[in-house]
């Protein structure tokens, strides 16, 4: 029986150690953004730097959305003679070729490229096409992305730092109002654009490269070996790749981007466990690297495992419950309660969406949106689906490495957006915007 | 019923706990978001574009007066706008009415216009007064000690003499003179200057007896002139990190992109000509040549007479000393989060901004060196 209280009291102990950590790196990236209100920013930039671009947009049956983004590509204002854009369609069975063939034929710029056969998945088709790649620069945008005019010229200022390896901007759901799902996860993007990924490219570390509405320079893809196509995450498998060559990721804050957020419990669990597995297998195959890298200081380094190790806190939460209903059993069941309640606060405020409701609370003011701050109670029931679906996650992501089994495959978001007439400004397109007015 | 009664008072307790969230929840569902602008696009002169923009719309509105008078009245509901042909304002006259002009604006010292104006033809602005905004179609004169609470939009040459001083941008499509002591936030013409400009002045050193490269040759294996080769490590691409500070004994050139963990101090006649950033401060040695982009986490002084060619950005300041030259192919642009600072004969094709202010001072050179200096 003393083992197991014992046992009990370190698990409890380790618990609230790892959770404080977090909550004073969260507190500590909320602070920096309110008291630093002036972001760190190549804007003043924009429109000087004007490398050759090539912009991918991986898509795999993606009818509903292709034209929007094909579309928003074609009527951006970057120099057309420095851009190429190829819409790269994996192996589609819908309409998705005959739409990007509409747009090939309207604009010069957009050169397709049809997988018809090979590995599946994201990272598969991401590295099959970047050996054949020519331009400084290549830019990336899901399907369901819809970049404005100018965000072209804002994700490309930054690469007149020789140091930057990759560059990420910010994520906008737009899809807000149409679930209470999506209306939550407005309040994760906001918390961890706005609030932590600015933050911690103030505070000199290297921002988080999410895969879309950003980009890499060509050169130091190719030094780092290219994309994984093994890995769940290759965005973030490529920024730490990427890091421990010396290349940074830059974070440009006003390269604001709609996506649409998943609307779906089951949709965003999927998204999320797919996140925690790619996270943590990066994490097992990058801290060795980190340990002994040269060009990173301590600093640096405790910041890289506290990224990597960012979904570890589910399971710790998860650990400190158990192990504090144990004590609950026992003599010291006086304090305990206590305990518990503490914990799930203190889990709750810091891990409803990865990030604290000061964190989040600081991010939605920075961008105006007073009245959303209201709604952050409401994460409570995000708080649960979040460590559900990580734990999951986790769970099966360690019995796959203990049995030597095949780990989860890249599983395609589901889009919801409906085709519509669409026109100027309006989403829901489903051939070029010209040829749409002509017929 | 008792338990009835506690139960109903712990959920009504629990609901007032998400009650707010609720409220806003309902009032936001079904409205997607709409707080992106996807046809924004960064434009330099967009304050003058779009006062320029509301002119014209403000002109389509009925008037009191003769449209061929001298002075017409729109009335625009919230305030009233004059337009009329040629503006002359004796000294210290306040004006509280933005105003078109379809002629020249001149004005004596001390006066002050609560609004903004448009000239559609030249501008001359006497010493000491303060302005709302401006956007003029023609040339301006800025005497001294002129300030500009917002910005400064000119289509032709602007002069704006010593002290000036502009809180947000000055755009020109032409020129500016940007007079000693003055400041503002961003200043944006193909052609800006300082004071004291003088081309004569010599852009070659003697030629040097040693160049320290960057990447060296591989047969360089021990430290010398401050660079040690063993710092030097290859980050794949084509680019290189050296882990460390440079302070320099010898000319530098770098040929490949570099980034530098430290510090950098160069000796005069160094020649940049891949991108390089440096993590520290950077001193570029007089007469230096930057073909390149050169970005620093610190400060950043770039010594006289030296040459660039493309993007200067630094996290700290900016200084450019005498006869520094920004003349690239296309528009150059320098940014310092902090202060920038220009002394005199710099000459800059692009922008200058500033996180802080981009200022000018007179240096002494100035006038041993300028021609007027003779005397």
């Amino acid at each position: 029986m003393g083992f197991i209280i014992l046992i009990a009291r370190i698990l409890v102990f380790l618990s609230m150690s790892v959770l404080t950590l977090y909550a004073i790196r969260h507190y500590w990236f909320a602070w920096t953004r309110l008291r630093l209100r002036k972001a760190k920013d190549t804007m003043e930039l924009v429109g000087f730097v004007n490398p050759t671009l090539t912009v991918l947009v991986p898509m795999h049956n993606e009818e509903k959305v292709a034209a929007d983004i094909l579309q928003a590509l074609a009527d951006n204002d970057y120099d057309k003679s420095k851009l190429e854009v190829i819409p790269l369609n994996d192996r589609s069975s819908d309409g998705t070729a005959a739409i990007i063939n509409q747009f090939a034929a309207a604009y010069p710029f957009i050169k397709p490229h049809h997988r018809r056969e090979g590995r599946g998945g994201k990272p598969a088709a991401l590295a099959e096409i970047t050996g054949r790649l020519t331009s400084e620069i290549v830019l990336l945008f899901d399907a369901d992305y819809v970049p404005g005019k100018g965000m072209l010229k804002m994700l490309v200022a930054p690469f007149a730092d020789p140091e930057i390896g990759a560059v990420m901007g910010r994520v906008v759901p737009y899809n807000t109002g149409d679930s209470l799902l999506s209306g939550l996860l407005s309040l994760e993007r906001a918390s961890g654009y706005q609030g932590a990924q600015q933050a911690r490219y103030n505070l000199g570390f290297t921002a988080q490269f999410g895969g879309t509405v950003g980009g890499v320079r060509r050169k130091a893809l190719e030094a780092v070996g290219g994309w994984n196509p093994d890995s769940l995450t290759e965005d973030t498998d490529l920024t730490f790749a990427l890091l421990l060559s010396g290349w940074r990721t830059a974070y440009v804050n006003r390269a604001e981007c709609y996506e649409e957020v998943p609307q779906q419990w089951s949709v965003r669990r999927r998204q999320l466990m797919r996140w925690v597995m790619g996270h943590t297998a990066c994490l097992h195959d990058y801290w060795p690297d980190i340990v002994r890298a040269k060009f990173l200081t301590a600093r640096e380094k405790i910041e890289c495992f506290f990224l990597l190790g960012m979904y570890w806190t589910a399971p710790w939460l998860v650990i400190g419950w158990i192990a504090s209903l144990v004590l609950f059993f026992t003599i010291e069941a006086h304090y305990v309660p206590i305990l518990m309640i503490a914990m799930t606060l203190v889990g709750y405020q810091l891990f409803a969406n990865q990030s604290n409701f000061l964190e989040m609370g600081s991010a939605l003011l920075l961008d105006g949106n007073r009245k959303r701050v209201l709604l952050m109670p409401l994460n409570l029931l995000n708080f649960f689906a979040n460590i559900g679906a990580t734990c999951h996650a986790m769970a099966q992501f360690y019995w796959a490495r203990i049995t030597g089994g095949k780990g989860a495959d890249w599983d395609k978001t589901r889009r919801t957006r409906a085709a519509a007439a669409g026109g100027a400004g309006s989403f829901g397109l489903s051939a070029p915007r010209e040829k749409a007015r002509e017929e | 019923m008792a338990f009835i009664v506690f139960s109903i008072l712990f959920i009504g307790l629990l609901y007032s706990h998400f009650s707010l969230a609720h409220m806003v929840w309902t009032q936001a569902r079904g409205r997607n978001s709409a707080e992106l602008d996807m046809d924004y696009v960064r434009i330099e002169d967009y304050f003058g574009q779009s006062f320029r923009g509301k002119v014209e719309e403000w002109l389509k509105l009925p008037y009191e007066g003769s449209r061929t008078g001298a002075m017409r009245v729109i009335d625009r509901g919230v305030e009233k706008v004059i337009v009329a042909g040629k503006g002359m304002f004796p000294e210290g006259r306040r004006e509280r009415l933005a105003m078109i002009l379809e002629d020249d604006f001149v004005c004596g010292p001390d006066c002050h216009f609560e609004r903004e104006l448009m000239v559609s033809s030249n501008v001359h602005v006497g010493h000491g007064t303060q302005l709302q905004a401006l956007a003029c179609d023609g040339s301006a004169k800025l005497e001294k000690g002129v300030t500009v609470r917002r910005w400064l939009d000119v289509a032709g040459p602007l002069e704006m003499q010593a002290d000036c001083r502009v809180i947000s941008k000055v755009c020109s499509q032409h020129s500016i003179y940007f007079g000693p002591g003055s400041e503002t936030l961003s200043l944006f013409a193909p052609e800006i200057e300082t004071e004291g400009r003088f081309e004569s002045l010599s852009q070659s050193v003697s030629e040097p007896r040693e160049v320290l490269l960057i990447p060296h040759a591989a047969n360089i294996t021990e430290p010398s002139h401050g660079y040690d080769p063993k710092l030097l490590y290859s980050m794949g691409g084509g680019s290189y990190l050296y882990n460390g500070s440079l302070k320099l004994t010898a000319p530098l050139h770098v040929r490949a992109p570099l980034v530098v963990k430290g510090d950098v101090e160069t000796m005069e006649g160094s020649m940049i000509e891949a991108d390089m950033k440096v993590k520290g401060c950077v001193k570029i040695g007089a007469m230096s040549m930057i073909r390149a982009n050169l970005v620093s986490d610190g400060d950043m002084e770039l010594g006289q007479g030296v040459f660039f060619q493309r993007v200067l950005h630094a996290g700290g300041g900016i200084l450019l000393k005498y006869g520094v030259r920004g003349l690239g192919q296309t528009a150059v642009v320098v940014y310092a989060s902090k202060m920038l600072t220009v002394e005199s004969n710099v000459v800059v094709r692009g922008k200058l901004a500033s996180g802080d202010k981009v200022k000018a001072i007179s240096s002494p050179l100035a006038w041993l060196k300028h021609p007027a200096g003779d005397i």
